[in-house]
């Protein structure tokens, strides 16, 4: 059962790698990349069922934590030019 | 980022989250998957979006640029002071078992002290190379 989810998730995790590189917009490719992040998650807690060991749900909790972060610098940093400052783009 | 309310709403909910299990992983490292290095970067990425979403200055104020310097020296101290504690006491350099009693306590109380060191250390590094890679070009 956790054997043929993870297999799904495999193959859709292909099909964002492959949006991923072909995206016309960089914000498809933003988007690609979330997704995989997302099937990520979903994927190591698959594995985790799928091997005895539900410990990975902690490692799949950081996936999903960190890849939130990820994204919102990966859109500021296309939006800005920088990751550091906080006005909209007329003000600096 | 002034004009992004869900965002900003979305991180104050998602920071004291990531507080909370970078917590979780510290004190949870001895039983599951986990402990010090994971834990300081955990809780330096909630101060990372703090950052992302409320600016560098704000970043700046909340916690002050010494602060990460101060903290990856103090948890080398602390790594090395447990050692240098457990050779003072009778043991070998990093030697638990000299610790508090009884050797499964001392285990216990070493391995904490030196994953609190680990914790500070790479909390201290990670937030200081985060404020130079940033703040390039920027005031102080």
């Amino acid at each position: 059962m956790f054997a043929v989810a993870a297999v799904g998730i495999l193959v859709s995790m292909t099909l964002a790698l492959a949006r991923a590189f072909l995206g016309p917009t960089v914000y498809d490719r933003i988007l690609a990349a979330n997704t995989f992040g997302t099937k990520t998650v979903v994927l190591l807690a698959a594995i985790g069922f799928l091997t005895g060991r539900p410990d990975w749900i902690d490692l799949s909790l950081i996936y999903a934590l960190i890849n939130f972060i990820g994204t919102i610098a990966a859109l500021k940093l296309f939006e800005f030019g920088t990751l550091a400052h906080t006005r909209g783009r007329d003000r600096e | 980022m002034d004009d992004c309310p869900i965002l900003r709403v979305g991180a104050k909910i998602m920071i004291p989250t990531i507080l909370l299990f970078g917590l979780y992983v510290q004190f949870h490292g001895e039983y599951g998957p986990g402990g010090g290095f994971q834990a300081g970067v955990i809780v330096t990425s909630a101060f990372i979006l703090y950052a992302l979403i409320y600016g560098l200055d704000s970043t700046r104020r909340v916690i002050p640029p010494f602060v990460p310097r101060a903290a990856a020296v103090l948890g080398v101290l602390i790594f090395a002071g447990t050692g240098l504690a457990s050779l003072l006491a009778g043991g070998r350099f990093l030697d638990y078992d000299v610790f508090a009693g009884s050797p499964q306590k001392g285990q216990h109380w070493g391995i904490f002290t030196v994953e609190l060191g680990v914790f500070v250390a790479v909390f201290g590094v990670m937030l200081g190379v985060f404020y130079a890679f940033v703040g390039r070009g920027r005031p102080q």
